[in-house]
């Protein structure tokens, strides 16, 4: 596999969000506006990196057995140095993002891609994963906050365009769902020609 | 690498002891930073709330008033120049009504125009509610804020309009919303005492709509009312 491939399997082949379906929970929570979505989307990405080479390095000193207990507490000390560091030093965006930092940790796309590609290649190829699947669930994570904020709210990045009683519905989870659902749908009808 | 018990053991408690190490170092190196940034955010809304910076004016004195494990803290504005009061900020958690998540806190404005009281301005000083939902409430303009800015505090009623309430509800987060009106009344009644005009005497104790005519023991044991069979999501 190029270097590419590795890249782009993860926004289309291998799309986290309607292809393997991993992340599900902060998916529909998280994406009730497209500005959400897309700021999930990033701080996952950047864990990911992170976490795919860190696991790409230590997987030949882990016990088969116990990699899994060993991925999770590399993963959670990681976002919580993240989360530190952010908070003192750039309080700022620790602000925008800070409800979205301590989800990634339960994020299964995160241990899901160290189980199924980290601890089976090289540290180079691990990263590339990492940006490639981290660059698929922040596109698809924007894509379902935009449809479900021009729905929900009558906006688009903050930016009202329609005034008045929107369906509510789409903010909320169930319609969350339906969203998702009807994306996934057209995501795979089109990835598949 | 093929497990066995000894391999086992040795790599967990390693990684676990790294990590557990790590965190610690970083928790050390940054809890100053972040207690710092957390002043600076308190000390910068004080002033917000009063449509003035710290240029312009300082603190004069903060009085703290403590109920059960709650404070209420009551900065008094004054002008640099001629230390002439602005206003009041005060900073007040929602006592009784949880939001969606967690208490909310906020940092409420209060300017006296022609001897009455008016709400100048809000800021959330700490909120864990749903993004999109009730922690809308941080953003400027919300209805919360609309509702109630610029209006005597002695006319509002602190719950929100489909209750027969004063502040207008977030879409979709009642919950979040009437936690947001619990934190201004106590905002509201710690201006009052700090300005010494609270009233209480017993009836006016009693007449008080929610927390403020609890003894302070049962307000430390209270469980803030939840969202129990809620039809909205917030």
């Amino acid at each position: 596999m190029s270097k590419l491939q590795i890249i782009t399997k993860g926004i289309l082949k291998e799309n986290p969000t309607f292809v393997l379906i991993l992340g599900m929970c902060p998916t529909i929570g998280v994406t009730s506006s497209a500005i959400n979505g897309m700021g999930m989307g990033v701080a996952t990405m950047a864990v990911l990196i992170m976490s795919n080479i860190v696991i790409s390095l230590i997987k030949n000193l882990i016990p088969g057995k116990v990699r899994i207990p060993a991925f999770i507490v590399v993963i959670a000390s990681f976002v919580t140095i993240i989360e530190m560091l952010m908070q003192a030093y750039v309080p700022s965006l620790y602000a925008a993002l800070g409800v979205f930092i301590p989800l990634i940790v339960v994020n299964c796309i995160i241990l899901g891609r160290a189980e199924a590609f980290a601890s089976k290649n090289g540290v180079l190829d691990s990263a590339l994963d990492g940006v490639g699947i981290g660059l698929g669930f922040t596109l698809s994570l924007t894509v379902i906050g935009a449809v479900r904020e021009v729905l929900g709210s009558g906006s688009i990045f903050g930016y009202t365009f329609a005034d008045g009683v929107m369906p509510l519905l789409f903010i909320l989870a169930p319609g969350g769902f339906i969203v998702l659902g009807y994306l996934m749908v057209l995501f795979n009808k089109v990835a598949k020609r | 690498m093929k497990s066995t018990l000894k391999n086992m053991v040795i790599v967990l408690f390693s990684i676990t002891a790294i990590s557990a190490l790590l965190v610690a170092l970083v928790n050390n190196m940054t809890k100053d930073a972040i207690a710092l940034s957390q002043q600076q955010t308190k000390n910068t809304a004080k002033f917000l709330v009063l449509d003035t910076t710290a240029e312009e004016a300082r603190v004069e004195r903060d009085t703290t008033h403590n109920i059960g494990d709650f404070a209420i803290t009551v900065s008094t504005i004054v002008r640099q120049s001629d230390d002439s009061v602005i206003g009041y900020a005060v900073e007040a958690p929602s006592i009784t009504k949880s939001g969606y998540a967690d208490r909310i806190t906020l940092m409420v404005g209060f300017v006296e125009q022609e001897d009455k009281s008016i709400i100048n301005d809000v800021e959330v000083l700490s909120q864990k509610e749903t993004p999109g939902l009730g922690a809308n409430m941080t953003k400027e303009g919300n209805s919360l804020i609309r509702s109630i800015a610029k209006k005597n505090p002695a006319e509002l009623k602190f719950s929100v309009t489909k209750e027969g309430g004063s502040f207008d509800a977030l879409t979709g987060s009642t919950i979040s919303s009437r936690a947001y009106a619990n934190a201004v009344e106590t905002a509201y009644a710690g201006y009052l005492w700090a300005t010494g005009r609270l009233d209480t005497s017993d009836e006016a104790l009693n007449a008080a709509p929610s927390g403020a005519s609890m003894p302070y023991e049962e307000i430390n044991n209270y469980e803030p009312e939840a969202q129990k069979g809620e039809s909205d999501n917030e």
